[in-house]
């Protein structure tokens, strides 16, 4: 196919679309944590790793629907979000006050060696073998682009839960208190937001998006105990692009990562798939060495 | 203080005696045993150059072993080993002055990830170009003996502890650890932290690019992806944080300590060691941040009086 085919290729649009849209949401999760608590949770695509073997088990054990089980394994990720703030993280940050320094440099060992072992605490339980189910696979014609059910399913919750969050973010008083947090957190305290619950609610809303994400997974291809990992990375890109806080940026830098590597794919070969997303994710730390802080603190 | 370096000096020379009468004495099995503590003492201790000295905690350091190792294997046979290894060895420093002054420009836990990164951009871009040229794997024959890798492993073992004793000790440390404590203050005291951070970046990439060589004349089978797997990485991280410590003493007692659990587990259940390798992670990061050697350290301040505790 010449290139410039490609480029106009509906289909190719339609998977940039749905591959974006998943980034966006584990993007999603990844900075409502980092955002709030300054923790770069290197776990949070093995999170997306569990909720996509929830959804797997739920569906070839019991035969229930992934489309029923995602608010489930969503709620159930909340609240295993909530219970670890509770009794781990509240209590290794302290008060209000967060030395960011510190706790990102030692949080981020931390939840590298959780993400150690949940991912080969998931090979050792359910094999490290591939996993795949069949669900809505059959195929819808629109025009000249043709979609299988289980995507275009994937792309309508994954973008809905997105502008459902931004809207909770800028509506609602619960989701301004939580950007006050992420953008100035020491005024947002001394304003009288109650910081404590600003954390365990955000830490429970992006366990639950990890959570979400993991379902839309496993509806769309397959995956294993180490498949998480790369959802980390692309999260991290997402955000470092995108910007803290700034979610309709992130938006937008999740359906630019996912253009870049369809595109990216589809011009060159699957093998390049690894190499330019690490290409991405060295080219945003380089161009914003200091990340997010830096910049944020650049603008005021 | 004294008696307990009598003991650290005469426990260092034990242990390096029975090292280098292993291949006279031990069979093939021991004798790689040993190989293995050696190649995790030459890794960890040219990793602390960098990464404990300046607190830029790098997750990349096995990108100059696979360089090394993947350079050796390249020219297996057309070079004579003795200069492909030394080649591993400026291949590596080359690609940390290469890539050294953007990346050294990022900090913290960015810094962290970014390393990790590299490691992993330059692991999938060889691979691909592997693929894209048809040789996924190779097999090597005619590897030298291996007593003889052994010695070259001890050698290369013996000058990163010199050389991660020698910067402990010099001007060149004491400007590292400046800027490990405050980059801004640093800077604007005059230390030259550019500088000083790219020459520890260099320094630390030499030592392990001829590991990778050198280990790469024991695979008889070689892929890539083995040689830039990320665990080498977490693997010299853990040695380190288990060692503790801000000398080239610290890093040994992790060292041991892995790398036997290593030899035990890595190849029977790999899976179950990388799971007990993040359980350490998390309780050393979370408990002793200062590692073994902080603790025994920790000890001997109780022990003494509080009038000497309190004297500057």
């Amino acid at each position: 196919m010449p290139w410039v085919d490609v480029l106009l290729s509906g289909q190719l649009l339609f998977a940039a679309l749905v591959t974006g849209s998943l980034y966006a949401l584990v993007a999603l999760g990844l900075n409502l944590v980092y955002g709030t608590m300054r923790m770069l949770n290197v776990a949070h695509g093995d999170l997306v790793m569990l909720g996509a073997y929830a959804a797997y088990w739920a569906f070839t054990l019991a035969g229930i629907s992934p489309l029923v089980a995602a608010p489930v394994i969503a709620v159930i990720g909340g609240a295993v979000g909530y219970g670890l703030y509770r009794g781990l993280f509240r209590r290794l940050l302290g008060g209000a006050q967060v030395d960011a320094g510190r706790v990102e440099a030692n949080s981020l060992l931390l939840f590298f060696g959780l993400s150690i072992i949940l991912q080969n605490v998931a090979a050792l339980a359910f094999t490290p073998n591939n996993r795949a189910y069949q669900y809505l696979d059959e195929v819808v014609h629109l025009g000249n682009v043709s979609m299988t059910g289980n995507r275009i399913a994937a792309l309508a919750i994954a973008g809905g839960t997105c502008i459902g969050v931004a809207a909770f973010l800028s509506r609602s008083v619960a989701g301004l208190a939580m950007r006050a947090v992420i953008e100035r957190r020491e005024a947002a305290y001394i304003v009288g937001v109650d910081v404590d619950r600003v954390q365990w609610s955000s830490f429970a809303l992006g366990f639950g998006c990890a959570g979400l994400a993991g379902v839309l997974l496993s509806m769309l291809e397959q995956f294993s105990p180490f498949s998480g990992f790369p959802f980390t990375v692309a999260g991290f890109i997402v955000i470092i692009l995108g910007g803290l806080g700034n979610l309709l940026a992130g938006l937008a830098a999740a359906l630019l990562l996912g253009a870049i590597e369809t595109y990216g794919v589809a011009l060159t070969s699957a093998n390049l798939r690894s190499v330019l997303l690490y290409a991405v994710f060295v080219a945003a730390l380089v161009l914003f060495p200091n990340g997010l802080l830096a910049r944020l603190k650049g603008r005021r | 203080m004294n008696a307990s370096r009598r003991a650290w000096t005469l426990g260092g020379l034990a242990g390096a005696a029975a090292l280098l009468a292993l291949p006279a004495f031990g069979n093939d099995y021991v004798v790689g045993v040993g190989l293995t503590v050696l190649m995790w003492i030459a890794l960890t201790q040219s990793w602390c150059v960098l990464s404990k000295m300046t607190g830029y905690v790098s997750l990349g350091h096995v990108v100059f072993y696979g360089l090394g190792a993947y350079l050796v294997v390249v020219t297996w046979q057309q070079v004579p080993l003795a200069f492909a290894v030394l080649g591993a060895g400026l291949l590596a420093a080359a690609f940390a002055a290469l890539v050294g002054l953007p990346v050294l420009r990022v900090r913290g836990p960015y810094f962290v990830i970014l390393s990790f990164g590299v490691s992993e951009l330059v692991k999938f871009s060889i691979m691909a170009a592997e693929s894209a040229s048809g040789t996924a794997s190779r097999i090597l024959f005619g590897a030298p003996d291996l007593s003889v890798i052994y010695y070259a492993m001890a050698a290369l073992a013996l000058a990163a502890t010199l050389l991660l004793g020698w910067v402990s000790r010099s001007r060149f440390g004491h400007g590292l650890r400046s800027l490990r404590e405050n980059e801004e203050a640093a800077e604007t005291l005059g230390v030259p932290i550019v500088r000083l951070k790219l020459l520890a970046f260099v320094l630390s990439a030499v030592i392990p690019g001829m590991v990778g060589g050198v280990m790469a004349t024991r695979s008889t089978y070689f892929v890539v992806g083995q040689v830039f797997d990320p665990m080498v990485s977490i693997t010299v991280i853990a040695m380190a944080i288990i060692g503790g410590g801000d000398d080239a003493k610290g890093p040994l007692l992790g060292v041991v300590f892995l790398a036997l659990l290593s030899e035990l587990l890595w190849a029977r259940a790999p899976l179950l060691y990388m799971v007990i390798l993040g359980a350490i992670l998390i309780v050393f990061v979370l408990v002793l941040p200062n590692g073994l050697a902080g603790l025994a350290a920790r000890g001997r301040t109780a022990a003494r009086p509080p009038d000497a505790r309190a004297a500057p």
